[in-house]
């Protein structure tokens, strides 16, 4: 199921509250600032610190 | 045990999703009817459903909301409420997981927010309050309906004793007095205050919590003990079920 991208980009990060960007091949949502990435499961985004899986750090 | 307070949370609603949907006492009500009627008045442009666990606030609003985000910890439950909203042919309905200590939104994204039996559930009621105000604009209606304790210290404790064998995740029902307060620390100014009394029927009540016959019978015995004071202000009844206080606040 897909999201509504007008929809995705209302949403920010809960930790940060910076905009998140889609990578639409994992279908996950980024938060370049807090370095997570949160997941969407089922058309439904999880903006849970706890099920976001932590970026590797930026070279 | 090591689970978190939101981990209990989601494995209780989320193995309830579809009877949440399904319950009458959450399905109806003047309330919903009284948050109908604000968004009715209001035309909000984006709508908050805060908690939206059945969905029942959000179907009401996606009738008189350009859009309506509905937000839940328990995402069996918002997957419900989606695919439910869908089969009502509501397209303006979207949703998210998340807690709503740390909502996912910007300052003042929403001109409507509603919040239906929910708060008690939440692990900080004060910093969820602070979200509701932070993501609503200024001036725009917030609803909030939950249950409410009484005033007195022996009913207070009554209720939240058989609040808790019933549904581990159960926090606190806050009293009217707690909310006044809370609402104004979180920067909301009251508007509204409405009173309502609701029977909760004992069967489906447990049934719904899917509480344990441990937990059943713990709950009837406290009944069985209850003074005539407990005993009259719940209106308990002999298969158990009694009657409630909730309140409906409107507040900017």
């Amino acid at each position: 199921m897909s999201v509504d991208p007008d929809y995705l980009a209302l949403l920010v990060c809960p930790i940060s509250r910076t905009p998140l960007r889609l990578d639409a091949e994992r279908n996950e949502l980024i938060s370049d600032a807090a370095r997570l990435a949160y997941p969407i499961r089922e058309g439904v985004p999880v903006l849970l610190v706890e099920a976001a899986r932590p970026l590797a750090e930026q070279a | 045990m090591t689970q978190t307070h939101d981990m209990i949370v989601r494995r209780q609603f989320g193995e309830q999703a579809a009877a949440y949907v399904e319950s009458s006492v959450h399905a109806g009500g003047e309330d919903l009817d009284w948050i109908e009627q604000v968004a009715a008045r209001a035309r909000p442009a984006h709508a908050l459903d805060l908690g939206t666990g059945g969905g029942h606030v959000a179907y009401r609003l996606a009738r008189q909301a350009g859009r309506v985000t509905a937000s839940d910890l328990a995402g069996e439950m918002v997957a419900a409420v989606l695919a439910t909203a869908e089969g009502k042919g509501l397209a303006n309905v979207a949703g998210e997981i998340a807690p709503a200590e740390a909502l996912p939104f910007a300052d003042a994204a929403f001109d409507l927010l509603a919040c239906r039996f929910s708060a008690h559930h939440w692990r900080d009621f004060e910093a969820g309050l602070r979200e509701a105000r932070r993501v609503l604009a200024s001036g725009a209606p917030a609803l909030f309906v939950d249950v409410v304790a009484p005033e007195r210290p022996s009913l207070d404790m009554h209720l939240q004793a058989v609040e808790l064998l019933r549904d581990p995740s159960h926090v606190r029902d806050y009293r009217v007095s707690e909310w006044i307060a809370a609402l104004g620390r979180a920067g909301f100014e009251i508007r509204d205050l409405r009173s309502l009394r609701l029977r909760m029927d004992f069967p489906s009540w447990t049934a719904r919590m899917r509480t344990s016959e441990l937990h059943v019978a713990a709950i009837r015995s406290l009944q069985s003990l209850a003074s005539a004071d407990v005993a009259g202000h719940f209106a308990l009844e002999a298969d158990g079920s009694f009657t409630i206080d909730t309140v409906a606040i409107e507040a900017i």
